[in-house]
Order: C-alpha cells, then structure tokens, then sequence
C-alpha cells in the first residue's frame, strides 16, 4: 500500500488519532521521564506531599516521587503487555491456524480440547495459579523479581484465546474458494497454511492484540492486588495501587493518579483498536 | 468432556510445581519418616497415573482431598463456606450491569448524537479500567469522602451484609456493564431498521412501548450469551474486588491458600471455578432456547 493511502486512511478516523496521540504521549513519558527525573525512583523524601509544581503527582508514604514511580511503572506494565501480546498472538495464531487446516483429526481435536480446557478457567485465576507455581521471587537477568513469572503465566494463559480465533477463522477460510484451489492445485500444506492461511487469520488476531494489550495492562496491575504481582519496590501500577490503597483517606494522588493513566492508556489501546477491529473487517 | 481436560490440567499444573511438596509444608528440618507418612497421605509415593486416578475418583465423588496446612479443615468445606459469598457478589453485580447495561445501550441508540458520544464514553472509559481502580475510586468517593458505606469487609448475619456488598457489587459491574451497553446499542440499532418496527411506528405505536415491546426483547438474546460467556471473567474480576474490599469470598481463600502453599485448596478452587464457567455457559445456552422462541421449532 502506497503511503498517501495509508495516511489518508488514517486521518480518516478521529478515534485512532486520539488514541495513537494519548498512546505516543504515554509511551514517551516512560521512556523519558525515570531517564531524566531529577528524583530517581527510589529515591526518598518528604512523605505525602499533595500534588504540587515539584511532584505533579504528590509524593508516597516514603516520600518517592508517585509520578517518576507511576512512569517508571509504565515501562514494565507496557513492556509487558506488548511482548506478552506478541508472544501469546504468535503462538495462539500458529497453533490456532494449524489445528483448524490439519488433516489429522485427533491433533486437532487434542488441540482444541486443551484450548477449551485453558479458555475455561476465569483468566486471573489462572494466572494467579501459575505465577505462585513458577514462583513469584524468580528473576532473570536483568529483569527485576516477579516479572519473568507474570510473563510466563500471563502468556499460557492467553494463547489459549488467540488459538481459538485463528481456528474458527481457519476452518472458516478453508471452505472459500482460493484456499480451495490451492489444495487442488497440489500445494503442500505448509505453503496453504503459510501463504493463503496465517496471513488473513494474523490480520484479525493483530487487531484483536491491540484490544487484548489492555487486558494484559489489567491483569499484571491486579495480580499485585493478589500478592502474586511484581514485588516492591519495583514500580507497577498495581503495586503503587497496592501500597497506596492504606493511605486512600489522607493520601488518595498515590493511588488514583496511577490509576487516572492507567484509565487513559487503557482508554487510548481501546479507541484504538476498535478502529482497526473495524478496519479489518472482523468476521469478515 | 472439557470438564476432564480441566481437571487434567488442574492436576498436571500442581504436579509440575519443582520441589518436593512434603518437605515445603514439613519445612527443611522434618525428619523423613513424618516425610513419608505425609506423602502417603497425599498419595504422592503412587506413580502419577494412579495418583490421578485416585484424585479424579474423589473429584467426582465431591471429595477434594483435605487442606495441606490446616488438616482439619476440607476442601470442599472451605470451597461451601465461601463459595456463596462470591456467588452472591457475582449475582447482584451481573443484575445490577443488565440494569445499567441496557439502560445505557438503549440510551445510545436513541436519536441524539450527543448523548449516544456521551454513553459510548461511558462505556469505553469502564472498558478500560480494570475492577480494582473502580473498587478503589468508589471507596474514596462513597467510604472516605462522604462515609456511606463501609470501606471493606463482612457484616455479621444477612441484612448487615447487604451494605458491605453494595461497593464491591458496583465496582464489579464495571465488567459487564460495557460490554452489555455496547451489544444492546448495536442490536438495537439494528432492531429498529426491521420491518416490524416500522409498521409499528406507522401504526402510531408511543415510543416508550415501541422500545419496551418491540426493540428490546430482540436486544436481549445476544445479551444472555454475553453474560454467559463472560461469567468467567466476572469470577475473575470477583477475585480481585475481594482483594480490594476483604470480603471473604472464594478469591480471598484462593489468594490465602495460594500465600500458604496449600496445594489442595488451590487445586480445589481452580477446578470448581473452571466448572462454575462451563456449566454458566451451558445455561446461558439453554436459557437462550427459553427466551427465544424461534429455536424451539426447528
């Protein structure tokens, strides 16, 4: 697609505008802020100051700075939610795609019956249950304690979803007639399921992934709600939330001025993708 | 069928937790014939195939083996006691979420386009926020700033537990509620381009009865999927707003047994809550045969 057309299409919807804006905005606050924040983020001082020119965001039960914290938050909650998307939608695409277009029925049937099992459980409760079985305090690397189990167990659970899609489009698409000719053409099924299948079956699933980025967001903040999150200090949104939560009657900017961005974010990803749901035209 | 795949996992799940299950309750120090007899009794000296087999026969019997930290207690004792709590907590919040829900779809799909931007903002903005922000923002509003309700926690006996469960039960609408307008909106909207609701206009039917008699019944077949489908995501969302406001529901007991390491009662909970979800949507299928007459036939 040439540019001219991409960006007219773009500029076509007020909704995505809004939405890349508010996104780039916040994006760029993560990146920016705990890079050049004269406070770091553990760094202490006086505590529960209300907000104010120096903490727009006040200051915690500690005295660090809610808004450095809440922004430094955002690189793991947004670093999370989009490697988690991009893993469990290549995944759950993948395995989704090839369990609907196999000839061998009981691999698709054991494919699907796991996926129905892993659909079935209420997602955090899943989630919750992974976390504490892969062990919360487990780091890796760089990556401070708690993340690689929240990414691990937010990921099992949620291929399980993009899976289902793909398989229902999957077996959708090969009834129409170009899937059709090409098996009767004689290509193997690798070059059906990698040419004719995965391409339209990732486009929807793509979409979807931006909406599912939100539930990703929602997910890692409540799991600190359930004591199964990234473990303080480390900053998370939900962790702020937490630990903001003893001071709600006499401190409420370290819970709801995490809270108000994590609103906007989610509110961005959601105009956003409902844009591009559209636009994909979903379920054809 | 789904069922047994759940129980599966379920069982695979907490046999592939690494260590030594016994010797995490027993702790470092325990000596190996206590070792032993604990393992016996959780049937893990048995190859993993029978120790299946014997927890899957327990399962079907009703018996979810006992607590790992407190012996005394059953699992599905536990499960009964607080099993209720989170029921009751999903119930009102799902009536509450029809209520709101379709008020609001209908609402949006109404003639004025400032009021349907206004309601799809509603919408979105709940969409995106998760349960425990709405729990948190609801305490600061109706507990901390003007002491109506209490914060957290469970009353003693049932009409004192009513005002415990007003804050938890609107903050977990927040799921539902969305995802019901938006539905209705769209069924609506397209409801009111048939034919019949046209004869019915020309026919001088008042709007409200128009809406009452004719849009919404068709606007809720698809409302009755939706709260099938998402049944799950309602217990989940349950189990943080018991977090956040301390009611004693089943999420607590799964987030304290989960703290402890008690396998059993985890084990127990997931299951149950996956079988909460299959039979939901089972029911939203057969009430859907109900309320819609036209299945009957075929």
């Amino acid at each position: 697609m040439r540019l001219p057309t991409i960006w007219g299409r773009f500029r076509s919807s007020t909704a995505i505008v809004v939405g890349t804006a508010v996104l780039c905005a916040v994006v760029l606050l993560c990146i920016v802020v705990p890079w050049v924040a004269s406070s770091s983020v553990n760094e202490l001082g006086i505590p529960l100051q209300a907000p104010s020119l120096s903490h727009i965001f006040g200051t915690d039960e500690l005295g660090r700075d809610v808004f450095v914290r809440t922004m430094a938050g955002g690189r793991i909650d947004l670093g999370l939610a989009v490697a988690g998307v991009s893993v469990s939608l290549v995944l759950g695409t993948l395995l989704g795609t090839l369990a609907g277009a196999t000839k061998v029925r009981s691999l698709d049937a054991a494919l699907m019956r796991l996926v129905d099992a892993f659909v079935a459980f209420p997602f955090i409760v899943l989630v919750l249950v992974l976390v504490v079985l892969i062990g919360p305090e487990r780091s890796l690397g760089p990556l401070p304690p708690g993340i690689p189990a929240v990414f691990v167990a937010l990921v099992l659970t949620d291929w399980a979803w993009y899976a289902r899609l793909a398989h229902a489009q999957t077996l959708s698409l090969c009834e129409r007639d170009y899937v059709v000719a090409a098996r009767l053409m004689g290509f193997s099924g690798y070059r059906v399921i990698r040419h004719h299948l995965v391409p339209s079956v990732f486009r929807v699933n793509a979409a979807y992934g931006v909406g599912d980025a939100i539930l990703f967001v929602i997910a890692t903040a409540s799991l600190a709600f359930l004591g199964a999150g990234v473990q303080p200090p480390v900053p998370e949104w939900g962790a702020i939330m937490f630990e903001g939560r003893a001071y709600l009657d006499s401190a409420w900017w370290i819970t709801l001025m995490p809270g108000a961005v994590l609103a906007a974010t989610g509110l961005a990803l959601s105009l956003v993708a409902d844009s591009l749901l559209a636009k994909s035209g979903s379920g054809q | 069928m789904v069922a047994f795949a759940c129980a599966v996992v379920v069982f695979m799940l907490v046999r592939l937790v690494p260590g030594d299950p016994a010797r995490g309750i027993l702790g470092p120090h325990a000596n190996e014939e206590s070792l032993a007899t604990l393992n016996a009794e959780l049937h893990l000296d048995l190859p993993l195939w029978r120790q299946f087999v014997a927890y899957f026969g327990g399962v079907l019997q009703g018996d979810l083996g006992r607590s790992v930290v407190t012996p005394s207690q059953t699992v599905a004792g536990v499960i009964r006691a607080s099993l209720p709590i989170t029921l009751v907590l999903v119930g009102v919040s799902t009536i509450i979420s029809l209520l709101a829900g379709v008020t609001l779809g209908i609402v949006a799909a109404g003639r004025r386009r400032s009021v349907d931007v206004a309601s799809r903002g509603v919408v979105a903005l709940l969409l995106s926020s998760p349960p425990f922000l709405i729990g948190l923002v609801l305490i600061f509003v109706f507990s901390i700033t003007f002491a109506l309700f209490p914060p957290g926690g469970w009353g003693t006996g049932w009409p004192d537990h009513l005002k415990y469960l007003v804050l938890p039960s609107i903050a977990l609408s927040g799921v539902l509620t969305p995802l019901i307008a938006r539905t209705v909106r769209q069924s609506a909207l397209d409801v009111s381009r048939e034919q019949f609701v046209e004869a019915a206009i020309a026919r001088g039917v008042r709007p409200r009865k128009l809406i009452i008699l004719h849009v919404l019944p068709n606007c809720m077949l698809p409302v009755v999927t939706l709260v099938g489908i998402n049944f799950g995501f309602m217990i989940a969302g349950a189990v943080v707003i018991e977090a956040v406001f301390g009611l004693p529901g089943f999420g607590t007991q799964l987030v304290q047994a989960v703290s402890a390491r008690d396998y059993t009662v985890i084990q127990g909970i997931t299951l149950v809550s996956a079988l909460l979800v299959i039979s939901a949507n089972l029911i939203a299928d057969f009430v859907y045969l109900v309320v819609d007459p036209r299945t009957r036939k075929g």
